[in-house]
């Protein structure tokens, strides 16, 4: 009876998957339905990074925006000292998204600070959300707008926009 | 780290030319694989903007790709099921018509040839008309006979490939993102960023090829009526559109267009030489037009290719691979600069090098990391 509830959601588009749940961890889908977030996992890359690794550096050309699906990302000024960092991000945060409105250089290096599973968004992928879905888009760009607000008020301590 | 947006050095464009050289020959083998590809590449940017409307209105993209291609599919079995039966109930008024047109235009060259015998003496001793009346004559009454099968058999031998061009359109409509995704999954952390603007630049390269090939199509449609009307030629719209379609294939093409044109010209107005100057005149302005200013322009500044360039690759993808040549070299050309230039911009980063080296080095260490352990 439990799976046949399970289908039953599935086919009008309530049950969220594992996969879609961590999804919906991550603030800028938190307002997002469950058959939108279908959608976006359409068009999301999944990538895994060690401990260490460089996700992105300071100047490099901004393409995707990153959503922390499992882990810990320190963001830095580049060649500054490991302990000079701007801010520790983890699970269900994003970074980058400076990259869906345009082409400008990365402010500051991310490096994974454990092992890591991120979800990577790209910017032509959103582009054509915007045209296809453009109610997920405006949900999306409704966040992202909050989000790039927030940042704005604590930029005054930290002095960096991603 | 260096912008997409600078071009690639002189000694990548080498490389690029030489390996657009080296596809066409390898495509010129595997032409039943190409032409079916490239024909879905073409229906595949022609349908997007429909798809992506489909979409929009709350279908799934794999419903959207299986009625677009089931659609297009459709459309095609269903015109060729009409066509059929009309080409051999009406085959023998055809050729009829025919030989009337080549009479016509047989006999244009004729008042042509004996103008010229009339102004040079020379001419007046070979029987040039008499063996272009004879060649055209005898080449409309065996037409059906020697050159109908084999027209009807290379159709029916290329149907099975050019099935293939509606399949494939529709696993791009359904499958695009998941191909991305695949391919990105297979790219290193360090390049992952790069190796998907690469893939969105490919697409947008062979899409402004496809579209800059209609505009050029409609533009040419657009000057032929307006000048074969103006020069008071029977269906000026029907000759227009046929030239213009005729007219992807580079340099072959508009001689078969400009050659109907003054076929029919000649067979409808009889005598008047001076019209057919005109119309001859009419697609040579064009030709200069097309050649000097439409391609380099509009085909080759929508792919950036310098128009200098366009051109000389005009020639040596006709040397290379004739026709076939003449018609891929561009598209080719533009996907291959597209790589060429992420592929120079990967290798000549040394901090995108490095950092895919450092993972690997990470990697490693973590893959190592207990065998201290086990030793002690």
């Amino acid at each position: 009876m439990p799976s046949l509830i399970k289908k039953l959601e599935s086919f009008t588009g309530k049950f969220e998957s594992p996969q879609l749940a961590i999804l919906r961890s991550i603030s800028l889908f938190s307002q997002i339905a469950t058959g939108e977030l279908r959608t976006i996992r359409g068009l999301l890359h999944q990538r895994t990074y060690i401990k260490g690794e460089i996700v992105f550096d300071e100047g490099e050309e901004a393409q995707a925006v990153y959503f922390i699906l499992k882990g810990k990302v320190i963001i830095r000024r580049q060649g500054m000292p490991i302990d000079s960092m701007i801010a520790e991000l983890g699970d269900g945060q994003c970074f980058g998204e400076m990259a869906l409105l345009d082409d400008s250089p990365r402010m500051a290096q991310v490096r994974a600070a454990e092992d890591c599973v991120l979800d990577v968004l790209f910017r032509e992928d959103f582009l054509i959300l915007v045209q296809t879905h453009s109610q997920i888009a405006s949900k999306l760009s409704l966040e992202l707008a909050r989000m790039m607000g927030d940042r704005l008020r604590r930029q005054t301590t930290s002095g960096y926009i991603l | 780290m260096r912008n997409f947006r600078e071009g690639p050095r002189s000694i990548t464009w080498c490389l690029i030319i030489v390996a657009t050289c080296a596809l066409l020959f390898l495509f010129q083998k595997i032409l039943w694989l190409v032409v079916p590809f490239m024909l879905a590449l073409a229906l595949y940017h022609l349908l997007s903007p429909l798809s992506k409307r489909l979409i929009v209105a709350g279908l799934s993209s794999s419903f959207v790709a299986a009625i677009l291609s089931g659609a297009f599919l459709m459309v095609l079995g269903g015109t060729l099921l009409l066509v059929y039966p009309i080409v051999i109930a009406n085959i023998g008024e055809w050729q009829h018509t025919m030989t009337r047109y080549l009479n016509g235009g047989s006999a244009a060259i004729e008042a042509g040839i004996a103008s010229l015998q009339h102004e040079y003496a020379f001419l007046r001793k070979t029987d040039m008309s008499g063996m272009v009346r004879q060649n055209l004559v005898s080449f409309a009454e065996q037409f059906s006979g020697n050159n109908l099968g084999n027209i009807l058999f290379t159709i029916a031998a290329w149907m099975p490939s050019l099935l293939l061009a509606p399949v494939i359109t529709y696993f791009l409509l359904k499958d695009g993102a998941k191909l991305r995704k695949f391919v990105g999954s297979s790219v290193p952390n360090a390049y992952f960023e790069k190796t998907l603007y690469l893939l969105y630049a490919l697409d947008r390269t062979s899409r402004l090829y496809f579209i800059s090939m209609l505009k050029l199509a409609l533009i040419d449609a657009i000057f032929l009526f307006g000048g074969l009307w103006l020069l008071g030629v029977q269906s000026p719209l029907a000759l227009g559109l046929i030239a213009a379609i005729l007219g992807w294939v580079p340099y072959i093409g508009p001689l078969l267009g400009c050659a109907l044109a003054v076929i029919v010209t000649a067979t409808d107005f009889p005598g008047n030489i001076s019209l057919i100057y005109w119309v001859i005149g009419l697609f040579a302005l064009l030709r200069f037009l097309d050649d000097f200013l439409f391609v380099p322009y509009i085909v080759g500044k929508s792919m950036h290719i310098h128009p200098l360039l366009t051109l000389l690759m005009f020639f040596i993808g006709e040397a290379i691979a004739g026709v076939a040549g003449l018609m891929l070299v561009i598209p080719i050309l533009g996907m291959v600069m597209v790589i060429g230039e992420t592929m120079e911009i990967i290798f000549l980063d040394t901090r995108l090098r490095a950092r895919h080296a450092y993972a690997n080095r990470l990697h490693k260490i973590n893959a190592s990391r207990d065998f201290e352990v086990h030793q002690i």
